[in-house]
């Protein structure tokens, strides 16, 4: 069985969570309630889940995290996503679910940088 | 012995001036640039016209009553009894490519068509084929295709042109192959170079439809999951005017009018100027 082990670090004031490659529909599910219970035990400022090492996505996933950067945001904290793969974001793109909304980085490091420095990520215009 | 024949459906009386049907339809035959020639069931050459002649380089007494076979290649697989066994059954084969090899041992390219040959009781009594080097048009054929591989590989460069920026000249039409291989490029190279901006110019794309729009967009959302910050520019008015008549709606995208424009953009995404080496801004 591949492994489903969902990572769930702090550091400083942010969270980091990591999802295995092939997340199945249970693990999805338990991402929520494992951020839930570690925002409470925490209150970090921020959320940086790591999906660096996710092969495949499909919509439930994307529901899932959406609603989990919603629930950050409502407890004051911020989300962002770190590390899709190119083959993962064309498909994330085509079968259009375009995580509106949440802020993205390259690099778990980006992704700190982007919580713990929150310069108005000069919203292009 | 009648003259009277079908032409192409329609019944003819006569041949032609001084040659009755027979003589007419043998000497098309006769004078035709494809190879044209009959054989026996069982497979051995019955006639062989001046076409054949000039294709092969075997005289008619040379071919005449030699098995068909003498026409393939050593060492290829030898096609010739399936297609004996299909006409047999009245089956015809048509535009049939396979290698067939000359009197001086070079092989060739050709497409064949190999028809049954019915008597007045419409028994099946040998075959006809009809053949055509098609050497020259595989050539061409060929080349065209890596002609088009080479313009897929050419033109969709993505190129660091900073720490954290690249840029990825578009040039000529984008279809949905071009478009597909362009946006994994394209992603891949933001990973690879860490980059957080990316410019897609598309000064040197002359035209855009419908489709093209949706491929835009489809990577410039997919460059903002990955974490980066994706510029349209070199928006030209005649493609600004067709995006905004397709109602496509650009009012997530950056757009700019020119690279430079871009560049502007780009450069305050990343924090950064460019100033003159005398201290002047």
């Amino acid at each position: 069985m591949t492994n489903q082990i969902i990572s769930v670090v702090r550091v400083r004031d942010t969270l980091m969570v990591t999802l295995p490659a092939d997340p199945d529909d249970v693990t999805v599910a338990t991402l929520q309630e494992e951020v839930l219970r570690a925002m409470e035990r925490y209150r970090p400022r921020g959320l940086v889940l790591d999906i660096s090492g996710v092969e495949t996505l499909d919509s439930f996933f994307v529901r899932t995290v959406t609603e989990t950067s919603h629930m950050v945001g409502l407890m004051g904290g911020r989300t962002v996503i770190a590390g899709m793969r190119p083959s993962v974001a064309i498909t994330a793109t085509q079968l259009g679910l375009t995580l509106h909304g949440t802020l993205t980085a390259l690099t778990v490091d980006r992704a700190l940088d982007l919580l713990n420095h929150p310069r108005p990520r000069r919203r292009l215009s | 012995m009648s003259n009277k024949g079908r032409l192409n459906g329609k019944a003819v009386v006569n041949g032609i001036e001084g040659l009755g049907m027979q003589a007419f339809l043998a000497a098309i035959v006769e004078s035709s640039d494809d190879a044209i020639y009959g054989k026996s069931l069982e497979g051995v050459i019955l006639s062989w016209n001046h076409g054949a002649e000039k294709m092969y380089g075997y005289t008619a007494s040379e071919a005449l009553g030699r098995p068909v076979g003498m026409l393939v290649p050593a060492g290829s697989p030898d096609e010739v009894p399936q297609i004996l066994e299909r006409v047999k059954r009245g089956e015809r084969v048509d535009h049939f490519e396979t290698v067939r090899v000359r009197k001086s041992g070079e092989p060739f390219d050709v497409s064949i068509n190999v028809s049954p040959i019915r008597d007045g009781s419409a028994k099946i009594v040998g075959a006809s084929t009809v053949a055509r080097d098609i050497t020259e048009p595989k050539r061409l054929r060929e080349a065209l295709t890596q002609r088009a591989k080479e313009i897929l590989e050419v033109s969709t460069p993505v190129l660091q042109v900073w720490e954290g920026m690249v840029v990825a000249p578009f040039i000529g039409t984008l279809d949905t192959q071009r478009a597909q291989q362009f946006m994994e490029r394209l992603l891949d190279r933001i990973v690879e170079t860490n980059s957080s901006v990316a410019l897609l110019d598309v000064t040197g794309v002359p035209a855009i439809d419908t489709r093209t729009a949706q491929h835009l967009i489809e990577t410039i959302t997919s460059v903002r999951l990955l974490g980066a910050q994706a510029v349209l520019t070199g928006v030209r008015p005649a493609i600004a005017q067709t995006l905004a008549h397709l109602g496509i709606n650009l009012a997530d995208v950056v757009t700019r009018s020119s690279l430079a424009a871009g560049l502007r953009v780009a450069l305050d995404a990343l924090n950064l100027k460019i100033s003159s080496q005398d201290g002047a801004a």
